[in-house]
């Protein structure tokens, strides 16, 4: 009897990937030389639900990976044996084969490489090392198979044959074949009719990290609850039929007789980080609260009361010895395996729910329309008489801060800490510095910056070729460092803030800094035209031209070229602008400017003609009103602005979309300066209306891409408003000069609009 | 909706299928009522750069951003006026949003497939493959447009065209 677990796979899916994050994290945490027993002891666990989540769902072979992790792993945390660098790239690679696997289930395929043999086998080795305990406790990992999930307890079931109507032996058989695949089972299926009468009672026990429910599911099939006797086998009770486990003490009862554990139990489990101060008592409290912790959530059942595991312990010690306890025990650990990776994690589990992110997005969509409706009302009502309808007034403003809040609220939903992105990168630059021979040293700063989900996935190829490029071309290697009287190891500074109503995200090094005569040599063999008397802004933009790479030879990590072009690309498609400051030997830093979301923009609305524009706020630098002596013309034609003692490419939004109506004089408009990936330009435009927020929507989500044009809006009006694209505005612009533009195409025969 | 213009040729000799007619200038076209989603009458657009005279651009449908277009324009047919009698058809192709500025909607029919008459071919003059056939009733001329063929034509430019794309 199997149940349909595919409904659960992407749940197992998503619970795996952050087991796998939150693994990785741990591993690059650890302090080999001083390794901490929570961060262990988190890295089992999280080894742990995975095997666990894998098994139930039939996919073997991540189990088998995981199994083997698990070995290692927990006798690394029951300090059997000592970390070492090379079990820490053990599980790093055993982390790899699992991503892999993972992706390759999610696709519905097997992922099969030797690889995922070649890492178990070098996990395997690493655990079956002399131990130091000397207790010949090194695990044959074969036989850990089959008795894995006897650690934890069970269930005791009970029942009579002749009452659930299963008197068949062969029947029996199925349904002990049924449990048995939620867990280990022991018990006897009385093998004939008769035996089955006579034997009033069927007793079996089920091991294994099983739920009431699953259990009663199997039954609810074939009888009525109340006819099965479900009970509950504490850990220690399993190992009564089970296993000894002397070094057990060492994780269990040790802390049950530290001073203090109680007062630890007693505490919530938020509470110990008041014990922050004392040596060695966190740890104790820690795994105190983890034990209480993993036990609440596993089974629901348990007495935590600090006598409990006292009888325990006894039960403990006089269990017979038994020869197939070659696995080394978990006991505090068994009911974890539903939970997530660390307590406090578990906890924030709880209240927090899953929503698809489309769900999410309908909802934004929705308050968009609401503040939408109220500025149309409150537009509406600016005929009436605020004195005689002082109610609608009253209203209308509470409507407003009503429905900002609510957009602010909805909002937040989609914010994410950008820890997410940052997290990855202990592990980039561990492995990037480690092929490169540099000794790198990451620091993240504001990893609690939130941002849209959206762009923080976004974020991470950017930021992975920005600091791969760090390492690669910013970081010296040890002997230039010191030669160059910096310290051997190179510092590299990822740091996320809120600025104004932005996100900055900062990459900065120690290093070598860009070298101004190499670009601009690179820049005049590659044609790129250059002022004569280039500004540092302007030259170390040179690295974002497509195809421009300063590293002598290509190595895998950098050096091709691509990328620094794919990366201004990739953040500007966010709506967002990178800068580049450097200076020669002290080093680079990067400067990425994102909006807080994809989904609202903070715009200026500008005239131009009948049409209303929006202007991203991040492009706009000044706004002028202009002399005529500012406007000249380059051959006729080309027309320039003189801004502060610097000719800007003059965009006039009229000429650029062909949009007709009579030609005004540039001086009566108004000149705004914008920041585009080609430098500055001025747009010009009739008049500036006001600042907004105006929620993006897609042009094509119905229609296709425009040129210039990067979405749409709904003003207060109810009329669309198009959100200029400057980057594309002075492409066109150029295109526009040059008459290389398709002639006006707008009809204007009885438009009432043009009118 | 996909699924029945395909086997549409039997729906069709079965029953009688629905469509919605307009007029343009003098000449009137039915369309699959089922890609109908509301008849609403005409609002000030916003124009869109660089796009055909027949596209007049986009108004803002309840949220959502609708691209309308003069079919008078697009088949050069007839005054292009716009008045309060001015009706914009709104269509849902597969779950795209358009909306066709038409003279007027004057009916809903049922035609029986076999009432539907191929329509001869007018050499270069005309592309006929937007066209299911010609229908009479009542001694008036009704043309069956394939609607969804046409708006996802490359010649209306709505949708990203895959060379286009490339380019």
């Amino acid at each position: 009897m199997t149940i349909d677990m595919s409904q659960f796979y992407q749940v197992f899916f998503e619970e795996a990937g952050e087991n796998l994050a939150t693994m990785e994290g741990l591993l690059l945490e650890l302090d080999v030389d001083a390794p901490d027993l929570e961060t262990l002891n988190a890295i089992f666990r999280a080894a742990h639900s995975m095997k666990g989540g894998a098994g139930t769902f039939g996919f073997n072979d991540m189990a088998r990976v995981t199994h083997v992790l698990e070995t290692l792993l927990d006798r690394l945390r029951k300090q059997e044996l000592a970390p070492t660098v090379e079990m820490v790239d053990a599980f790093l690679q055993a982390g790899d084969v699992l991503k892999s696997q993972l992706a390759a289930h999610q696709e519905g395929t097997e992922y099969e490489a030797p690889r995922v043999a070649e890492v178990c086998a070098h996990l395997e080795v690493l655990a079956s090392l002399d131990d130091t305990s000397g207790e010949g406790l090194a695990s044959p990992v074969r036989d850990t198979g089959v008795r894995e999930s006897l650690e934890g307890g069970g269930w005791r079931i009970e029942f009579r044959p002749a009452d659930i109507g299963r008197r068949d032996g062969l029947e029996l058989q199925g349904l002990f074949d049924a449990l048995g695949e939620l867990g280990t089972i022991e018990g006897t299926v009385p093998s004939d009719l008769d035996g089955a009468r006579e034997m009033d009672v069927c007793v079996w026990r089920l091991f294994g990290d099983v739920g009431r429910g699953a259990v009663e599911e199997i039954f609810a099939f074939i009888c009525e609850p109340n006819q099965v006797s479900l009970a509950a086998i504490q850990p220690d009770e399993s190992s009564l039929s089970a296993e000894p486990d002397e070094s057990d003490d060492d994780g269990y009862g040790f802390f049950m007789g530290a001073p203090g554990s109680e007062f630890a139990l007693d505490q919530e489990l938020d509470g110990f980080g008041l014990f922050g101060g004392s040596p060695g008592m966190d740890q104790v409290v820690e795994l105190a609260n983890q034990d209480r912790l993993d036990r609440d959530l596993g089974y629901g059942f348990f007495d935590a009361s600090p006598g409990f595991p006292e009888p325990n312990g006894e039960a403990r010690r006089e269990s017979p010895a038994q020869t197939v306890a070659a696995q080394p025990k978990r006991s505090v650990d068994a009911g974890g395996s539903r939970a997530t990776a660390a307590p406090k994690r578990a906890i924030a589990a709880d209240t927090s729910i899953r929503v698809s992110v489309e769900k999410v997005d309908q909802l934004i969509n929705l308050v968009g329309e609401l503040v939408i409706t109220h500025a149309m009302l409150a537009e509406s009502a600016t005929v009436l008489d605020p004195a005689l309808h002082e109610r609608i007034f009253g209203g209308l403003s509470n409507l407003e801060r009503n429905s900002r809040d609510l957009q602010q609220a909805v909002m937040s939903i989609r914010m994410m800490p950008i820890s997410f992105v940052f997290n990855r990168f202990p592990r980039v630059v561990r492995d990037t510095a480690a092929s490169l021979g540099k000794k790198v040293l990451l620091r993240l700063v504001g990893e609690d910056t939130e941002l849209d989900k959206g762009l923080i996935e976004r974020m991470a190829d950017p930021l992975n070729h920005l600091v791969r490029n760090s390492i690669d071309h910013g970081i010296e290697q040890p002997e230039a460092r010191r030669a160059a009287g910096k310290p051997e190891q190179g510092e590299i500074t990822l740091r996320a803030s809120h600025r104004g109503g932005s996100v900055v995200v900062e990459v900065s090094d120690d290093g070598a800094g860009l070298n101004r005569e190499k670009l601009l040599a690179k820049a005049a063999k590659q044609g790129i035209p250059m002022p004569d008397n280039p500004s540092d802004k302007e030259v170390w933009a040179l690295i974002f031209h497509a195809g421009f790479s300063t590293a002598e030879r290509v190595t895998d990590i950098s050096g091709r070229g691509v990328g620094m072009d794919v990366v201004r690309r990739n953040i500007e498609d966010m709506n967002g602008r990178v800068e580049i400051e450097s200076s020669p030997g002290r080093g680079t830093h990067i400067t990425i400017r994102l909006p807080l979301t994809l989904a609202i923009l903070d715009g200026l609305s500008v005239r131009m003609g009948e049409e209303i524009f929006i202007l991203p706020l991040t492009v706009i630098q000044e706004s002028i009103q202009p002399k005529p002596e500012q406007f000249k013309s380059v051959v006729g034609k080309g027309r320039v602005a003189l801004v502060n003692g610097e000719y800007l490419p003059m965009v006039s939004l009229r000429d650029v979309f062909n949009s007709g109506g009579p030609e005004t004089r540039p001086e009566d408009g108004i000149l705004v300066i914008v920041d585009t990936n080609e430098g500055r330009a001025a747009v010009l435009v009739d008049e500036l209306v006001a600042q907004h927020q105006v929620v993006i929507k897609s042009l094509e989500t119905n229609y296709r891409k425009v040129d210039g044009v990067s979405g749409a809006t709904i003003m207060g009006d109810g009329r669309v408003a198009l959100i200029l694209d400057v980057d594309a505005l002075v492409r066109l612009n150029r295109r526009a000069t040059r008459g290389s533009v398709r002639p006006i195409q707008f009809s204007v025969t009885g438009d009432p609009n043009d009118e | 909706m996909n699924d029945e213009r395909k086997d549409g040729s039997a729906v069709a000799t079965d029953g009688a299928r629905e469509y919605l007619t307009f007029t343009l200038g003098d000449e009137e076209y039915g369309i699959d009522i089922l890609k109908v989603q509301e008849i609403r009458g005409y609002d000030a657009v916003t124009k869109i750069a660089n796009s055909p005279a027949f596209i007049k651009g986009v108004i803002n449908m309840r949220g959502v951003i609708v691209p309308i277009i003069d079919m008078r324009l697009k088949f050069n047919l007839g005054q292009v006026e716009y008045n309060e009698f001015t009706v914009v058809i709104i269509l849902n192709i597969d779950s795209r949003i358009v909306g066709l500025v038409v003279d007027g909607v004057s009916d809903v029919i049922a035609l029986a497939g076999d009432r539907i008459r191929p329509a001869p071919e007018f050499g270069a003059l005309l592309d006929t493959a937007y066209i299911d056939g010609l229908a009479t009733l009542d001694d008036r001329m009704i043309i069956m447009v394939d609607i969804a063929r046409l708006m996802t034509s490359q010649e209306m430019g709505l949708v990203e065209q895959v060379h286009e794309a490339v380019a």
